[in-house]
């Protein structure tokens, strides 16, 4: 495994660095002058323009540029923002990146469970007529024009009812006299968001053991009551109550897109797990379960769907890898000002040193959750071991 | 004189298809007393892996019991819902597979998979008592314990057939169904294992039904036993008896198609032809096409069809007992 | 001689199992539904040119880029107060009314006054016996619009359906086989292209390129056809190969290309369609979203449709200028999700074990 590990970053590396190269060719492709846009920023001071310029070696031919750039980019030292200068593009990542996480790792969490759920009962009602309806309900919520939906959600539930606020991550005014940044009580909700995960994976570990199903069933539901208590005495005690309706403001704006995208995403989940599951149904140890007496329920939701989960976690963790990529649309409607907004735009406004630092993020982001991926693959079906595959 | 533990009378099983119905299981009767193991032999599609899915119920959906009782120590299992059958399965009639290679969930580790058939039927027992059980099961069939956290296909094709035999005695139940469990394995392996059926069954005073092609194994397991043939029983009686004395063509048939080690060197006959389709109701005696030495009675599709009995014991198909 | 036979006789075959196939499919009910969707949409982008050319429709006002018709109508100059409620109005969402217009659009128009009657051109107009589905604010006609949409939707559908679905199956086909380097070479080519943020990068291709229809079709059918899509039908490519009638096919002593070509493709063959008929459906929506966001250079279609009633203001209308936006909206829809269950129909086919009995 070792082994395959050190193989896969040399070759990750390699790959890394052709991206590197091709981004930067395919940004000074574009027509115009790229870095002259920093001279378009008013807020330049006099002389900084010639200091980036020497710097950076801005006015040398491509080539040389370019390898300035790479030896730059291994130093860590990635420039200057050319529309906000002076923050360096890492700080406007860092800025963003957590928002972008937060919101997207809900929504993904979301959107799978929902169509692993759908996917399992169309595979169980298989033939009946409410596969069919819901199958149509899922194809079309799947196909429907996705910027038209997630506008017309904000005017009906942002505008004409007035239940769900209009984009953006937060109310400024509630926020006005906030003590920190929104940055700070976005990392405390992921934190807590990944302790509480963690704690319930954990609960799930330790109750493997034990024998009796329902005292199983009945311990993991109380970790999760023990999780609810134990949230409710965190966000109302020292640091975190200051910060509780901070969060919450956040926590309320996320609602809508996770519902949009959750509509428009679960579709695929629930074909797959379909798919999966009905195969393996006809499986003979499906046939041994039942003849061991086991209620088709148990079947259904032990057997049949856990194999079925193998296939739609690989696509979750595609999805992941593609997180970033997948944030821009919705990013750009609900106004949610994360890396995916911040990606588009620096390539809009050919903010170079920031658009090439994104790219570089996502891409060793994809390299990075491709390989965890092949790994926990691994772990999740016994019988693939890691062999010397690509 | 034990008594009865199985008893199924004049079952009648069918499969509805796109193209008809398939009357796969007529007019099946046999019974199964305590400790003894019963055969049930024929070609392939005859309908001896119907009977025994019948037995459990664990058909298709598309496959109906159209009549017939099937009684396990005087219970009734026709007509019961499913969650009185699901007590029933395991618990009392047990199932070793054809093909039990697939049998096991690839997934999850092999121990765990009894210990789930356990858990089923005795949810009070603790993890160690299971632990327990497991164990001398898998000694008694020749298994080493460190088999049971192994997953599945980090064991031999041998070892998998030994667990599924544990895994099918797990529930103590009072009939094990052995359909085919030796076909896929080599000749060696196929004689240890039928040496641990054997054992087990004397030991624990098990019944068991052997569904099989091959009459040798029939032979070597079994103390009664049944010949199908295209659905129905067409002799059935102490194997010993329907060894020396067949009486039905087709019985007699398959017994010289089956080369032997010992005695003179003989000519093989085998059988042309194949099993009639069940999808037509088949009038009058069903091997009569196929029969190499009809007597002029046989085509006569009104001729009374059913069991007569030959000796004490022994029942043969009224059809062909004159014929061949 | 022989020859001829056996060629007489494959055909056969080959005909009695597409029969077959059919058969399968017609029972399934979504298969069937997803079939008609498409059908229909089929029968709409060979009706324009077919309504041209015989000159049913007059190209000058339907064509749906340049077509125009004067639609004029005859209303009442009124100038709306500026508070309200009044006797008249209840609120400024009523005023103009019905068959009114307000003085102050007219200040081009000399010598109008307030009681007069002004034959005004109003685009967008509702639909009409001559415009099925009404004009747009160009006065050009709705309906053959759609139309023009669902040539490209099944264009640029198909182009790069093909298009990705051939290069990823021969690449995943090839890395199963091969293994090793090639098989690592290819992995790492497809991280490559998973690597690039997909709606950026059309972003800057459009910058440098202009994309029309064919170019876009390409553009998605490479990217996609290099990206995710191989390493799935490689894992499929594997299954295959491990099946006993490569291993005789090798013993036989065919050449590894012959193999892979006459024996493995065929079987990876049906994933390969589902995925091509899965990749319309996407390549249908990513139009839609791309020429939304002003990203192509099309002339027309429908996420162009889109696009124009966004910029122009009426993608909130609501209902009253509905036929801008849900005949485009709603065409996305239902193509995309007839390919959809196509797809799912021969799903049923290609998987025997899913079959109902």
């Amino acid at each position: 495994m070792g082994e395959y590990i050190i193989k896969r970053t040399l070759q990750m590396t390699v790959v890394f660095f052709l991206f590197l190269v091709f981004s930067y060719l395919l940004f000074n492709a574009i027509p115009g002058n790229a870095f002259s846009n920093l001279l378009l920023n008013p807020d330049l001071p006099p002389d900084a323009y010639n200091r980036v310029l020497e710097l950076y070696g801005l006015d040398k031919p491509l080539f040389e540029r370019l390898q300035l750039y790479i030896v730059n980019f291994f130093k860590g030292d990635f420039g200057y923002s050319y529309k906000s200068f002076p923050k360096t593009p890492i700080e406007l990542i860092a800025e963003r990146l957590p928002r972008t996480l937060m919101l997207f790792a809900i929504v993904n969490i979301v959107s799978f469970y929902t169509g692993f759920f759908i996917g399992k009962i169309l595979a169980w009602r298989r033939g009946s007529k409410s596969e069919t309806w819901i199958t149509l309900t899922s194809v079309f919520s799947y196909t429907v024009f996705y910027p038209w939906f997630a506008l017309m959600m904000l005017w009906v539930f942002g505008y004409k009812l007035g239940w769900l606020p209009i984009g953006k991550f937060l109310y400024p005014e509630k926020w006005y006299d906030a003590p920190f940044d929104s940055d700070i009580v976005f990392s405390s909700m992921i934190k807590f968001t990944i302790v509480v995960s963690l704690i319930q994976f954990a609960a799930y570990l330790a109750t493997r053991g034990i024998e009796s199903l329902s005292s199983r069933r009945n311990l993991r539901f109380a970790s999760l009551i023990a999780i609810f208590i134990g949230s409710y005495f965190y966000w109302n005690n020292g640091a975190a109550l200051i910060k509780k309706p901070y969060a919450a403001d956040i926590a309320y704006h996320m609602i809508l897109p996770v519902m949009v995208v959750t509509i428009v995403a679960f579709a695929g989940t629930a074909l797959l797990t379909r798919t999966t599951m009905m195969e393996v149904l006809k499986e003979d140890y499906i046939l041994t379960a039942r003849a061991k007496g086991i209620s088709q329920k148990r079947i259904r939701d032990r057997h049949a769907a856990r194999t079925a989960l193998l296939p739609v976690v690989t696509s979750f963790i595609f999805t992941i890898v593609t997180i970033i990529d997948g944030s821009v649309l919705t990013e750009q409607i609900f106004s949610w000002p994360g890396m995916g907004q911040l990606l588009l735009q620096s390539v809009l406004e050919e903010d170079i040193p920031v658009a090439m630092a994104c790219f570089s993020f996502v891409g060793v982001f994809a390299l990075v959750a491709h390989l965890l991926a092949d790994i926990s693959y691994s772990y999740l079906d016994p019988r693939i071991r890691i062999k010397s595959q690509g | 004189m034990s008594k009865e533990v199985l008893s199924v009378k004049n079952l009648n099983m069918h499969y509805e298809t796109l193209s008809g119905d398939v009357h796969a299981v007529k007019d099946v009767s046999f019974s199964v007393k305590e400790g003894e193991s019963f055969g049930l032999v024929g070609e392939s599609g005859c309908g001896k892996t119907s009977v025994a899915m019948s037995l459990l119920q664990l058909q298709a959906d598309n496959a109906k019991i159209s009549s017939g009782s099937i009684q396990l120590d005087g219970v009734e299992l026709v007509g019961m819902n499913e969650s009185e059958l699901r007590k029933v399965r395991w618990d009392g009639i047990s199932i070793v597979f054809q093909g039990a290679m697939n049998a096991w969930n690839p997934v999850v580790k092999v121990g765990e998979q009894i210990r789930e058939a356990i858990r089923e039927h005795y949810p009070e027992k603790s993890k160690a008592e299971n632990t327990e059980k497991i164990e001398s099961l898998f000694q008694m069939v020749g298994l080493d314990a460190t088999v049971i956290d192994r997953f599945p296909h980090e064991l031999s094709g041998g070892m998998k057939q030994r667990a599924i035999i544990a895994l099918a005695l797990s529930c103590d139940p009072k009939v094990v169904i052995a359909d085919e469990p030796t076909t896929a394995l080599d000749v060696v392996i196929q004689d240890q294992i039928l040496n641990e059926i054997k054992k087990v069954q004397q030991l624990l005073g098990l019944s068991l039904i052997y569904i099989s092609h091959d009459i040798a194994v029939i032979a070597e397991m079994t103390d009664q036993m049944a010949v199908m043939y295209a659905g129905s029983i067409v002799e059935i009686g102490p194997t010993e008896k329907v060894f020396s004395t067949p009486k039905h063509a087709y019985t007699r048939l398959l017994l010289e198609s089956t080369p032997s080690v010992v005695g003179e060197k003989k000519k093989l006959r085998s059988l042309d032809g194949e099993p009639p389709s069940l999808i037509n109701e088949i009038i009058g005696c069903s091997f009569s096409p196929r029969c190499p030495d009809p007597s002029s009675d046989c085509k006569n599709p009104i001729k009374e069809m059913g069991l007569v009995e030959i000796e004490p014991g022994h029942f043969a198909d009224n059809c062909c007992v004159d014929c061949g | 001689m022989n020859k001829n036979i056996e060629q007489d006789l494959q055909k056969q075959l080959r005909k009695e199992a597409i029969r077959k196939n059919w058969n399968l499919f017609r029972q399934s009910k979504l298969g069937m539904i997803g079939l008609y969707i498409v059908i229909f949409f089929l029968f709409l982008a060979l009706l324009q040119p077919f309504l041209f050319i015989t000159g049913i429709w007059n190209k000058g006002v339907y064509d749906p880029v340049v077509g125009y018709e004067a639609i004029k109508d005859t209303l009442l100059v009124v100038e709306c107060p500026k508070e309200y409620p009044t006797e008249k109005y209840e609120s400024m969402k009523d005023c103009p009314g019905e068959g009114e217009i307000n003085v102050k659009r007219l200040y081009l128009a000399p010598g109008v006054e307030v009681g007069d009657y002004y034959e005004a051109f109003i685009q967008p107009a509702p639909p009409s016996s001559r415009h099925l589905l009404g004009t747009d604010s160009l006065g050009r006609d709705v309906f053959s619009q759609i139309m023009e949409g669902s040539q490209v939707a099944f264009v640029l559908g198909f182009l790069s359906a093909t298009l990705g679905v051939g290069i990823s199956t021969i690449l995943g086909t090839i890395a199963a086989f091969f293994g090793g380097r090639v098989d690592a070479y290819l992995m790492r080519q497809s991280d490559l292209i998973l690597m690039l943020p997909s709606l950026p990068l059309l972003f800057i291709i459009s910058a440098f390129a202009e994309l029309k229809v064919w170019h876009l079709a390409i553009v998605l059918g490479v990217l996609g056809g290099l990206g995710g899509s191989v390493i799935t039908i490689k894992s499929q490519a594997l299954q295959v190969k491990v099946k006993p009638f490569v291993d005789s096919a090798r013993i036989t002593g065919g050449s590894r290309w012959r193999i892979m070509f006459s024996h493995v493709l065929p079987n990876v063959a049906p994933l390969a369609l589902l995925f091509m008929v899965f990749s319309v459906t996407g390549a249908i929506a990513s139009e839609s979203v791309l020429s939304f966001l002003g990203l192509l250079n099309i002339d027309m279609s429908w996420g162009i449709m889109i696009y124009l009633s966004q910029t122009d203001g009426f993608i909130f209308s609501g209902l009253e200028f509905w036929w801008l936006i849900l005949p485009a909206g709603l065409a996305v829809t239902l193509l995309a999700g007839g390919f959809y269950l196509v797809g799912r129909g021969l799903d049923d086919v290609f998987n025997p074990r899913l079959r109902k009995r």
